[in-house]
Formats: structure tokens, C-alpha cells, sequence
């Protein structure tokens, strides 16, 4: 690198006005300062700073994300996804009535030294359940928690729930004692309260200071229960909202580690020596959507017309005509892969029997336009982000090309996330694109979120914007819900995705990419939920 | 001088009433922010309850009156984002917007005003035309490139100079500031070039059109006939009436450079008001925006009144016109 080139050979080229000299001075004396930091500092920047300390009141990846360093859940999820002991050291259903019992680790301390016991388990539970809490959806099924002993915590459900441990892996757990002396016994509604910016939790890292949007520094806790595998003695945070910044950062070495970086960025860091790229596939899967629920279109030259969604011959002739492999190959740059259900291979609950997607065939699109009454095509509104998910507006782009290929005229309308959903919700599209990361990592979730007919007493279908429906569905999702057995679980939720996936009531494109850098002495785990752990990170 | 002022000041409250209404307006179509606060999991219901909780449910007027109400008796309220009191958050990034406008302010005018001197009286010199191209280079290459670029010469390929932050900052009496430390000041420099090489191209293109104006002047040509030194021609006649015009345009800027800081904290992610605005913009907060556009409005109208002010101490002729 051209740091380690000696400053006076920099000094001798050239002819040296006297203002460069006297710049040329003055970072001679800062040298020393801007030399490498001990070995064990890491620093790291992504593009939006997690807004709040509070676990609770906030549901949103970089808040969750960023305080899983620093809070603890009963359970956690390991490099692979899967769940494992944290500080509960085991858990088991309840006999005699629906819900888990969880045995707690013992010699746990919050990072202020008091103990963790089973009352913070309620604590946290009624703090996070509360209507202040963004994360109270979690807690829809459990009906009571009951404290056994100081060791052991009972949460009851209104039915069964296999998948209740699963589902509060980001349960992060508060100590009462701290809360209530700093009257943070609630989430934050209106204005901060002490819990917004300073922590107390059992994680590996206490936080040693935070100045929000600016910077905010970690400390390892030398009380943590677990074996420490990270080597790092101060993490420096730093949100970089410009991606182009975030990259100079990087490559000056300024940083040592960014999430995410722009697929056109990729080649010029993986082109110079010293740093890394991180990739792998995140759980989201993008998809198109349609208006169920309409009678007519809304927008284009035919506005007004009869709603051709309606027809699932129509909606398989979309889903034909959009030739994925390309999107993936020019747009995304290979690093996606093609999808065929609401989220991707390898989850839990996954249908393998209909893993096939639908393919590309456009003279089959055609034929089925044809036989659908459509011969010469029809023009409708298509509705696209394009700040939200990873080349957003190209790929809508693309596919508005590609459906006219086959006769369908798309009217694309593309707006940033802030103003997307609202428009969704308000039934302005004809056809949308979304994109859907599966909270629980089963194929439950957007099963209840995007495929259950929208119920505002159940809650369910809070996403199904085209309000697809399907009785079969509907009456399948509380069983799926409650079916201790996973061979039956499976079954039906093979027969979901294949109704689904008959019906075409999404189109699902591809699961995005997660591309990461970092320079090359860093070891660290890049988790399929983009969430950064630093207790995996080591400076080599 | 008095009722001058007074005018002024009336006028100037109409002027903030305005700016308010638009910011207001404005929030309109920025989108919904209650979406932003709430994660993907949260049932309608909680969303409506927040709706209502916000007041973002009541008539339109009700909503503007409210607005208008708070600014007026300061209470900024509380951002949507991070539930921190708005006026602390402005307050916190205040110092380093300023200390970048002030730096950059006078980067422009320490190379912008001796340049245009310089190109004024030597109009034919190679060195002029160089000084010109570059102001041209200097107005057309947008800022974010401008900014980007030099970040990644010295940032990067050189590795002379930070590619983000403030630096070392030190904390006196609640202002931050980045002034008194060699690490600071070189966070400070490539930020501060980039946000004043616009201001500095047009100080040295006014500098240099107002002076070559200037030396044709009957009084600038006596002083040439008497034969009074050059020195005493060119700096104590010629460049004290090429001043006038300078100052306006120049402190006029400055409302533009702290208001334009926008794009360059964004490039350098610079902690100042600028790049609050816009993580402000992209999470609609609300509550923010509105206190950041309110203030800068202040500031434009602040400006306004002591350019006015300035004319008159500068040039007798005006407070002559005012008197009369």
C-alpha cells in the first residue's frame, strides 16, 4: 500500500508549492496518529445506524442486529442458522398444558455485575410484549409466563407452538433491577428514556460509549459466560451512508470491515491485494405481486379494463416470460440465485418436492396469454422501489422489457421505500415488487404473511397487499402452526408452496445477495440473516 | 437605522412564516413515517395506534397550527428515529456544520479574492487564464464528484488525509470542535475544499470582473495621472469599491454553503446538519426536517439583514440614500 512507501521519498517528487510543504508538514507530525491501531481494535461501518439501544422498541434489522452483541436472548442462532443454547441451557415442552418451559444457565451477570435470574425473564417479557414494544407480534400466541423457580421460566400458549423457541431468538433479555431504577421499564414512546442510549445486558460486548449517527464503541465484558472466541478489545461502530465513502474508507484502511457493499464495487475490491469479499446468499426473496382483489386495472392505456390478474393463465404467463437467469446474470452479477417458493432452499420447511421454479418460456407465455383471451397483449401499472433492495429500479426495468416481449406493456412507476408502502396499502398497483426475509427463518412466516387472507382480528396477511386468497391456505396455517410432528408439519406445508406455486400467486424472482468486505487479516461469519456478530471475529 | 430594521424584521417574520407553510407542505409527500418506525411485524392495528399517538390522524390545519405552535414556543419535540429532543440533536450538529462552512468560506475568499486581484490586473497572463479554466473546471464538475475524487487521491491512493469523520474532536462547553487538533483539521481539509471550491470559483470570477471594471474608472485614472505608487492604486482605491458587490454575493453564499453542505457531509459522512437532514429525509422524520428547514430559512433571512447592514457600513453612499 502506498502508506508504507517512506514519507520523504513522497516529499521528493515534484515541484512543492509552499502550500503543499506546509500540508506536507503538517501530516508529517500527524504520522504517528494516523499509524495502525493495536492489532485488536476492529472497526467496523454499515450504511444506517441502529437508531435505538432499546431492544424492544424497535423491530427493525439494524437495531437487532447491532444489540445482539450486547444483549442475549434465551435462545441465539449459530454461524448456520440453527438454534442453540444461550441463556437457557435447555428447554422442553410443558406437560399438561401448550407452551415451553426453559432452564436458565446459572452464574449469568448483566454487564453492571447483578445476576440474571428468572424475574428478568418476566421482566423482559412483559416489557417486550408491552403496547409500548415493537416486538409484541412475538409474543401474540403465549397467554402467561410463570416464574418455577430462580432457574427455571414457563411460557403458556393458546395452542401448541413447536416453533415458539425459534421465534424469540432476538428476545433480548434486560435486567429489572437496572431498568426500574432508571424508570426504562417500558420501551421509549414518545421521548427517550434511559434505555435508548446506554445498555445492560449478558452479551459479550458492553457498549463504552455511543454519540448516535456518529460513532459508537464496544468494549468486550470479561463477565460473559461463554468462551470468548473473538480476539477484540475495542470495536469502533461507524454508520457510512454514502456506499461510495464506505468503499474509500475500506480500501485507506480506516476500516476494517463494511456491510454491504454495491455489486458493481465488488471487482474493485476483490482487485486489490489485502482485502476481501464476503458473499453468500441472504434470506430474502424478491418477488412480484399482484392485485387479488380487483376487479379492474388501475393503471396504463387499459385502466379501468377487467383485471387480467385474475387469471392464474395470466399470472403463469408473467412468471414465463421473466427470464431470471439473465436478471441474474447482467443485474445482479450471478452472486443471486433463482427462486421458486417465498423463501429460499435450505430454510426450515422448505418444499423440496417444489423446488423447481416455473422457468422461462416465452412462446408458452404467449400460448397462455392467448388461450386467456390476451392475444395482443394489455397495458397495466407496475410499482417498484428504488432504494430498498439491492438494484431495485433495474430489475423492474428489466422485467417491464421483458414482459413486453411477449405483449404485455408495463407502466413503471418506481418510488423510494418511504413512500412504497403506503401506496401499497392503499391499493395503488396493478403488479409490485417485493421482497420478503422470513423473520423466523420457516416457511411459516410468509406463509402468515403474505399468503394468509388478510384478517384484522388473527393479524394475519398484514402483507398480502394484493389480498390473495385461498380457503385451503387460510385453514392450513393454524395447523401448520400447531403440528407438533415434523413429518406432518412438512406435508403441509409441501401442499402450501405447491398451491401456491399452482395458483401463481407470487412470482418469486430470486434470493438476494449479501456481499460483504473486509480486509484480508479478519476473520469473521457472515450469517445468512445479515446480522454481524463480533463475537466470531477475529483480527489475524 | 432604527425603523429600517424594524421593517426588516416584520418582513423577515412573513418570510419564516412562509418557509414554514412550505416545510410543512412539504412533509406531505415524504412519505410515511410510521412505516419507518415500525419493523415489518407489527400488526395494522399498533401502526394505527402510533398514527393516532402522533397526532398524524388530525385535520391538516389542526396539524399546521400545532407545528407552527411548538416552533414558535421552542419545543422542538422529539425525533421519530431516535426519540432524542430535536433542538439537542440540531444543537449537536451545529458546530461542525459551521466550523466546515466557516473553513470553507475561507478557503474561498484566501484564493479566490487574490486570484481575481491578480487576474484583473494581469488579464493577458498565462497564470489568468490558468486561474480561469480552473474556476470553469470548478463550476460545472458537481461537488459529489469533486468530493469523491479527492477522496480517493488522498484518501486512498495516497493516504494522507481521513475519508470520513470529523477526527479528533475536542468538547468545549458543549461545542465540538475540530479546530484545535492536527487530526481534526485533517478530516477538516478535504470536506472544506470541496464545499468552498464553488464559492471560491465565483469570489474570484466576481473579484476579477468587479476590479477590471473598477480600474477604468475616472478616479482609478487621476490616481494613474498623479502618479500615486501602484500599490496604493491598485489595493487602497481599486479593490476597496470592487468590495461591495463581494460582500453581498459572499455573505449571501454563505446561507447557500451551509445549506448546500448537504452533498459534501453526505460524501465525507460529516456529522453536521446536513447529513442529519438527509438520514432525517430517508427515515421521514418528520419532527426533524421541519426544525432543520426552519433554521436554515432563519439563517438566509439572518444573512440578509446584516448584508444590509454591511452595505451601508461599507459604502457612505448608502447610508446617505437610506437618510434621506
Amino acid at each position: 500500500m502506498t502508506r508504507s512507501r517512506p514519507f520523504s521519498a513522497r516529499l521528493a517528487r515534484g515541484g512543492i508549492s509552499a502550500i503543499a510543504l506546509s500540508l506536507a508538514l503538517s501530516l508529517a507530525l500527524s504520522l504517528p496518529l494516523a499509524g495502525p491501531a493495536a492489532a485488536e481494535t476492529f472497526r467496523w461501518a454499515t450504511t444506517t445506524d441502529p437508531q435505538t439501544m432499546d431492544p424492544h422498541a424497535v423491530n427493525a434489522a439494524p437495531v437487532t442486529s447491532f444489540l445482539n452483541n450486547v444483549y442475549e436472548g434465551l435462545v441465539r442462532r449459530d454461524a448456520e442458522m440453527a438454534i442453540e443454547p444461550s441463556l437457557a441451557t435447555s428447554w422442553a415442552p410443558l406437560e399438561g398444558e401448550d407452551g415451553w418451559r426453559f432452564t436458565l444457565r446459572e452464574g449469568v451477570t448483566f454487564h453492571d455485575g447483578s445476576a440474571f435470574t428468572a424475574d428478568d425473564v418476566l421482566f423482559s417479557y412483559e416489557r417486550a410484549a408491552s403496547e409500548e414494544s415493537d416486538v409484541r407480534s412475538w409474543f401474540a400466541p403465549v397467554t402467561e409466563v410463570r416464574v418455577v423457580d430462580d432457574r427455571t421460566i414457563d411460557f403458556v400458549t393458546s395452542a401448541p407452538n413447536p416453533l415458539f423457541p425459534d421465534s424469540i431468538a432476538n428476545f433480548l433479555i434486560m435486567d429489572r433491577g437496572w431498568a426500574e431504577a432508571n424508570d426504562a421499564a417500558r420501551p421509549a414512546r414518545d421521548a427517550e428514556n434511559f434505555a435508548t442510549r446506554n445498555t445492560n445486558g449478558t452479551g459479550p460486548f458492553r457498549l463504552a460509549a455511543r454519540d448516535p449517527g456518529i460513532e459508537t464503541r464496544l468494549a468486550p465484558f470479561d463477565g460473559w459466560w461463554d468462551e470468548a472466541r473473538h480476539n477484540v478489545t475495542e470495536a469502533i461502530y461507524t454508520p457510512i451512508g454514502n456506499p461510495a465513502t464506505g468503499l474509500a474508507a475500506l480500501l485507506s484502511g480506516e476500516i476494517d470491515m463494511i456491510s454491504p457493499i454495491p455489486l458493481q464495487d465488488v471487482a474493485q475490491v476483490e482487485g486489490r491485494e489485502g482485502f476481501r469479499v464476503l458473499e453468500g446468499l441472504e434470506t430474502r426473496v424478491i418477488m412480484l405481486g399482484f392485485g387479488h382483489d380487483r376487479e379492474t386495472l388501475k393503471y396504463g392505456a387499459d385502466a379501468g379494463a377487467p383485471n387480467p390478474f385474475l387469471d392464474p393463465r395470466v399470472r403463469r404467463a408473467v412468471a414465463l416470460a421473466i427470464d431470471v437467469e439473465t436478471i441474474d446474470r447482467i443485474i445482479m452479477r450471478g452472486k443471486a440465485e433463482p427462486a421458486s417458493q417465498l423463501l429460499p432452499a435450505g430454510l426450515s420447511g422448505y418444499s423440496e418436492a417444489n423446488d423447481a421454479p416455473l422457468g422461462f418460456d416465452e412462446a408458452a407465455a404467449r400460448a397462455l396469454l392467448a388461450e386467456a383471451g390476451h392475444p395482443d397483449g394489455f397495458s397495466f401499472g407496475l410499482m417498484c422501489t428504488n432504494d430498498r433492495y439491492i438494484n431495485d429500479e433495474a430489475v423492474c426495468r428489466a422485467v417491464a422489457s421483458m414482459l413486453a416481449r411477449v405483449g404485455i406493456d408495463a407502466e413503471l412507476t418506481v418510488m423510494p421505500v418511504r413512500n412504497y408502502w403506503e401506496e401499497l396499502r392503499a391499493d395503488n398497483f396493478d403488479m409490485y415488487l417485493l421482497g420478503w426475509s422470513p423473520g423466523t427463518f420457516d416457511a411459516e412466516h410468509p406463509i402468515r404473511f403474505l399468503a394468509a387472507t388478510p384478517n384484522e382480528e388473527t393479524r394475519v396477511g398484514s402483507w398480502n397487499f394484493g389480498g390473495w386468497s385461498n380457503t385451503r391456505v387460510d385453514e392450513l396455517l393454524p395447523l401448520v402452526q400447531q403440528e407438533l410432528d415434523p413429518a406432518a408439519r412438512q406435508a403441509m406445508l409441501d401442499e402450501i408452496a405447491a398451491i401456491l406455486q399452482e395458483e401463481v400467486a407470487y412470482v418469486p424472482l430470486y434470493v438476494e445477495p449479501l456481499i460483504w468486505a473486509a480486509k484480508a487479516n479478519i476473520d469473521l461469519v457472515q450469517r445468512p440473516d445479515n446480522f454481524f456478530m463480533l463475537r466470531w471475529v477475529r483480527v489475524n | 437605522m432604527i425603523p429600517f430594521i424594524a421593517r426588516r424584521l416584520v418582513q423577515s417574520l412573513f418570510v419564516m412564516l412562509a418557509v414554514a407553510a412550505l416545510a410543512f407542505a412539504l412533509f406531505r409527500f415524504v412519505g410515511d413515517p410510521v412505516s419507518q418506525m415500525t419493523g415489518v411485524e407489527t400488526a395494522p392495528q399498533d401502526m394505527e395506534r402510533l398514527r393516532v399517538e402522533l397526532g398524524l390522524t388530525d385535520p391538516i390545519p389542526l396539524q399546521f397550527a400545532r407545528f407552527v405552535g411548538d416552533l414558535v414556543t421552542g419545543d422542538f419535540g422529539y425525533s421519530y428515529r431516535t426519540r432524542q429532543p430535536v433542538g439537542e440533536m440540531i444543537a449537536q450538529r451545529v458546530p461542525a456544520t459551521l466550523e466546515l462552512g466557516l473553513v470553507a468560506l475561507l478557503i474561498s475568499l484566501v484564493v479566490g479574492i487574490p486570484g481575481g486581484i491578480y487576474a484583473a490586473l494581469h488579464p493577458r497572463a498565462p497564470g489568468t487564464q490558468a486561474l480561469l479554466v480552473g474556476t470553469l473546471i470548478g463550476v460545472s464538475v458537481p461537488t459529489f464528484v469533486i468530493g469523491i475524487l479527492l477522496i480517493f487521491l488522498f484518501g486512498v491512493k495516497l493516504g494522507w488525509l481521513p475519508t470520513f469523520g470529523r477526527g479528533g474532536t475536542v468538547d468545549i462547553g458543549g461545542w465540538r470542535t475540530s479546530l484545535l487538533t492536527l487530526d481534526g483539521w485533517r478530516a477538516l481539509i478535504l470536506p472544506a475544499i470541496t464545499l468552498g471550491l464553488y464559492q471560491l470559483t465565483l469570489t474570484l470570477r466576481l473579484v476579477r470582473a468587479e476590479m477590471m471594471d473598477v480600474m477604468r474608472t475616472d478616479h482609478i485614472r487621476f490616481a494613474m495621472a498623479r502618479g500615486l505608487p501602484l500599490g496604493t492604486i491598485h489595493y487602497r482605491h481599486a479593490f476597496r469599491n470592487t468590495l461591495v458587490p463581494v460582500v453581498t454575493i459572499v455573505a449571501l453564499q454563505f446561507g447557500g454553503v451551509i445549506a448546500f453542505s448537504v452533498v459534501t457531509e453526505s460524501v465525507f459522512q460529516w456529522p453536521g446538519l446536513g447529513l442529519l437532514f438527509l438520514e432525517s429525509i430517508r427515515f421521514v422524520d418528520i419532527p426533524v426536517m421541519a426544525v432543520y428547514l426552519v433554521l436554515i430559512g432563519f439563517v438566509f433571512v439572518v444573512l440578509n439583514l446584516l448584508v444590509d447592514l454591511l452595505y451601508a457600513a461599507i459604502d457612505p453612499r448608502i447610508r446617505v440614500a437610506g437618510a434621506a
